[in-house]
């Protein structure tokens, strides 16, 4: 088993416990979702004025809830193809509520380089979703790249807790760029590949 | 003509444009190497708004200068 893989599993256990309460209290996934959000804007709150320790502290459990939601839904079989929808849509408000609040901390500090540094990482982290979900309604599958939204928030989480966030803005910046080069270019190869021959 | 591409452009390539699952041994290689540069650059060498000081790789290269 590799690290990170153990790491997962030994997160599961506790995730489990959860699933199971919100299962026999039949929490509606949706609202799971929405409570999530709710949680990540007070997150975004606690990085605006600095305050890391506790802004690494809230995201943890709104992504709880952001984690547990589909395995609720599958739990409950309350699957539906709205809740997909709901979900994708609620988890972009709660990436950009926490890069806006990066981006208030650092205007307040004057910091423009990180202003713009925090503003471009947002800007790539968006469109890295935009570009799978784009590409996925041209081809079937469109999961390539490493910088997608579980790594973002866990490099977030590291961030705050040990008071890094400027290397991790460079790190979702760039590593966002490249993903979404990556889908652009797996998308363009699959579609070349997918063109039928001209007639002779 | 086929085109050569060297081991340390191919580790480049596979590293940039990313096609391997969570939980490889390349994934692994990945988060040590993203973990590396966040806790070892010094947050002076980035500029870092709310972190200060030369971090464990700034203590090294003053213990190397000394």
């Amino acid at each position: 088993m590799t690290v990170t893989g153990l790491i997962g599993t030994i997160c599961m256990f506790p995730l489990r416990a959860i699933i199971a309460a919100c299962v026999a209290l039949r929490i509606h996934p949706n609202i799971l979702t929405f409570v999530g959000v709710l949680i990540n804007v007070a997150a975004a709150w606690q990085l605006a004025f600095g305050h890391f320790i506790s802004a690494g502290v809230i995201m943890i459990v709104a992504n709880i809830f952001d984690f547990i939601d589909g395995k609720v839904a599958r739990e409950l079989h309350a699957e539906s193809k709205f809740g997909g929808f709901w979900d994708s849509v609620i988890d972009r408000f709660s990436d950009i509520a926490l890069f806006i609040g990066l981006i208030y901390l650092y205007s307040s500090l004057r910091r423009t380089d990180y202003v713009m540094i925090t503003a471009l990482a947002m800007m790539f982290a968006i469109m890295t979703s935009y570009t799978r979900a784009r590409a996925e309604s041209l081809i079937t599958k469109c999961k390539v790249g490493f910088m997608e939204r579980p790594e973002r928030i866990v490099l977030f989480m590291i961030g705050a807790f040990t008071n890094r966030m400027a290397a991790v803005m460079w790190v979702i910046g760039v590593l966002s760029i490249f993903t979404v080069a990556d889908r652009i270019f797996y998308t363009y190869r699959e579609l070349k590949h997918a063109q039928p021959e001209p007639m002779a | 003509m086929k085109k050569t591409v060297t081991l340390p452009g191919r580790i480049l390539w596979n590293a940039f444009f990313w096609t391997y699952d969570r939980a490889t041994w390349q994934y692994d290689l990945m988060v040590i190497a993203i973990l590396a540069f966040i806790w070892l650059t010094p947050p002076d060498w980035l500029g870092d708004p709310t972190a200060s000081g030369p971090g464990p790789l700034g203590y090294l290269a003053d213990l190397l200068q000394r």
